[in-house]
């Protein structure tokens, strides 16, 4: 008897292509999130200049009754200035990839370059504001480590230094509510931190941290939102940024961006935000042969409250995942 | 050439023996040429008057002409470290490999002794960990703060500017377990920032960093220096007598690229310090000073080059222009940037060569991303 099998007579094509692409891993970009937003005019130059206006003197001495005017302020202000850069990338695709592809190459790569677009821009802000905002090294954790471990009381060490300086706090509080395992959350500043700090947060559990599943209602919560401490409601991402190694004992030491509203602007030129450019290949030689796909942005940063801002640098206490 | 190659071609005068010499470029180049023009009509023994790369020889690498021998002949060579490399500065935090330290001297500024030959240069910016002799002594005070070489004494040994050389430092011998240091590869991608201070003259009011400063004249500038160190009346906040308002210093005069004077420095600030108990090391923040802003306008004050030059780092000397346009001084500036550079890698036979040439050599370059590449 002979069997036709497989062996002898397979299909004539042997795959099929699955009808979903699969999802590409992408961190949580937060960065932006908690910045304000400018834009520079266009033929506006190259530098976006700020001005904040300082304090005047509070006329706290009484005037006498001497008919005399005291003398004049001289009011004062600060200029904070940041240089336009551009940037962009893209993708040469010859027309045969496009002609002959069974999936459209055209429609995922434009995905992709938009997605390395705003990681670009969250990169940016990320590397910008450590290069720049001063740091406070935890010292409330327990593993004797330069910075330690995150302990509550750091929390509170950067809200407090944060609401001495009068900076803005982003969200206003939850009230409490009779609901089994939930608590009140505080009015609070965000904290841009890493997930691989989220075990060391849950082990804050009941010293003072609250998950954002505890919090009484999530309509305020962020998508990235982790949960909060006293005056602080961190946002996890994985791309925050590590220092591999770097501590006094050799860990690894995580920035975690506590800021307050307008302590970083972000900024862009007339909308110059986020270009897509498709080029068929009518434009590449004389046999028009390839395409290209290009993204391309424009984008400054600057600190515009760096008394609102801080790093609050700290070590790990938990083992990591792999 | 079609449309989609990439070619660059340059010179330089190469300011002293050993320098690397970083070429910005829009790109990586996969292909290098460099003709050492001083080489090719001196003939003398040691030059190397051409060299070549291609990124599949391997990053450090290069194939070069070598006049070998007191009658120099030219021979073929290659330079297998130290040579060419490409490189793509665009994120922070990148570290170099771990190096055991040996051991460091009670000294200012402090010499670290590295177990094996470190490969640093000058003007690298390193960072120091783990710094302990015991679980009470050492130097860990200095442990996770940026540092920038300012000397390089040997292949094992290299300067920082800092005191430890003072009653709660002891020094590190036998290799101490986790005492390392590592290499920040990328540093001052966001121009200008916060830097790390080593000492304050609380006379003159001069403030020494640990790193380029990069700051200029009229730079507006806060500290940030907590209770432990000292010096803490400069501090922005809090201010007693307008309470809530920031106070603020200008930068008068760039001394160095790692010092600075502000103008109207007060009286009566209590001195600096950063002899610190190892005790006290555990939460320990540095003390800081960080660009806030500035009060220049308009340009570069004109040179006889350009009219609007790109804003250039370290400020002071030395420095290099960023790969962007033209912006107002003390303006936060993005310095991410990628290219190739040259290293003074020596060929295999003569230890005496420098790929990247000798003091006062007319160097040319050209750099090459091909439209094909087999294989």
């Amino acid at each position: 008897m002979s069997i036709t099998t497989t062996g002898n007579l397979g299909p004539l094509i042997l795959q099929s292509l699955a009808p979903a692409m699969l999802y590409v891993p992408t961190p949580t970009m937060n960065y932006i999130t908690v910045c304000d937003k400018v834009s520079m005019p266009s033929n506006g130059g190259t530098t976006c200049r700020f001005m904040r206006p300082r304090a005047l003197q509070p006329p706290t001495i009484q005037l006498g009754n001497s008919g005399i005017d005291p003398p004049a302020q001289v009011p004062q202000r600060d200029i904070i200035d940041a240089q336009m850069a551009f940037f962009g990338t893209g993708c040469i695709i010859n027309e045969q990839v496009i002609l002959q592809d069974q999936e459209g190459v055209l429609a995922w790569v434009s995905e992709r370059l938009a997605v390395a677009m705003r990681q670009a821009e969250d990169l940016i802000l990320r590397d910008y504001i450590i290069s720049a905002a001063s740091e406070i090294n935890a010292g409330g954790g327990t593993n004797g480590d330069n910075p330690t471990n995150l302990g509550i009381s750091d929390f509170s060490l950067v809200a407090t230094t944060l609401d001495t300086n009068n900076a803005y706090k982003f969200m206003a509080g939850i009230e409490g509510m009779d609901r089994f395992g939930t608590g009140p959350v505080r009015s609070a500043y965000f904290m841009l931190s890493s997930t691989e700090l989220q075990s060391d947060m849950d082990g804050l559990v009941g010293s003072g941290f609250l998950n954002q599943w505890n919090y009484p209602n999530n309509s305020s919560a962020l998508p990235s939102e982790f949960g909060s401490a006293l005056n602080i409601r961190v946002l996890t991402s994985s791309e925050a940024p590590v220092a591999r190694g770097a501590s006094a004992n050799g860990n690894d030491v995580y920035y975690n961006t506590v800021c307050g509203k307008q302590a970083v602007t972000h900024i862009n030129q007339d909308g110059f935000s986020m270009n897509l450019i498709y080029r068929d290949p009518y434009y590449s030689g004389m046999l028009a042969q390839n395409a290209t796909l290009a993204v391309k942005f424009a984008q400054a940063q600057a600190l515009t409250q760096d008394t609102a801002i801080r790093n609050l640098l700290c070590t790990r206490l938990s083992n990591l995942g792999v | 050439m079609t449309e989609y190659s990439r070619s660059a071609k340059g010179s330089f005068t190469q300011a002293a023996t050993g320098n690397n010499v970083a070429i910005y470029l829009p790109f990586q180049p996969t292909r290098i040429n460099l003709t050492n023009y001083t080489a090719y009509g001196a003939f003398a023994q040691h030059g190397i008057p051409s060299a070549t790369w291609d990124v599949q020889m391997g990053q450090g690498t290069a194939a070069v002409l070598l006049n070998s021998g007191a009658t120099p002949t030219l021979i073929t060579d290659q330079v297998t470290s130290n040579g060419f490399s490409t490189f793509a500065a665009g994120t922070a935090l990148q570290l170099g490999a771990k190096q055991q330290i040996a051991s460091i001297a009670k000294a200012s500024p402090t010499v670290v002794t590295t177990a094996s030959a470190h490969g640093y240069n000058v003007g690298d910016v390193v960072i120091l960990e783990g710094l302990y002799q015991s679980a009470t002594t050492g130097m860990p005070q200095m442990s996770g703060m940026l540092f920038q070489i300012t000397a390089v004494g040997s292949t094992t040994t290299f300067t920082v500017t800092w005191n430890s050389n003072q009653s709660n430092y002891t020094a590190l011998s036998a290799s101490p377990t986790g005492a390392f240091v590592q290499k920040v590869l990328y540093p001052f991608l966001y121009l200008p920032g916060q830097n790390f201070i080593t000492a304050i003259n609380t006379t003159t009011g001069l403030i020494t960093t640990t790193t380029n400063h990069n700051f200029v004249v009229g730079q507006q500038v806060a500290f940030r220096i907590p209770t432990l160190w000292g010096s803490t009346q400069l501090n922005s906040l809090p201010d007693n007598v307008i309470p809530g308002s920031p106070i603020y210093f200008y930068v008068s005069a760039v001394n160095s690229n790692t010092t600075f004077t502000v103008a109207n420095f007060p009286a009566g600030v209590t001195a600096y310090t950063s002899n610190i108990a190892v005790a006290s090391v555990p939460g320990l923040t540095p003390p800081q000073v960080v660009a806030v802003g500035d009060v220049n306008s308009g340009g570069f004050p004109y040179t006889g080059g350009n009219l609007y030059p790109s804003p250039a780092f370290p400020t002071f000397s030395g420095g290099v222009s960023t790969i962007n346009g033209p912006a107002i001084q003390g303006a936060f500036v993005n310095n991410t940037r990628q290219g190739f550079v040259i290293g003074s890698g020596s060929a295999v036979t003569d230890a005496s060569s420098h790929l990247s040439g000798t003091t006062s050599d007319v160097i040319f370059w050209q750099a090459f991303i091909d439209d094909i590449s087999m294989p």
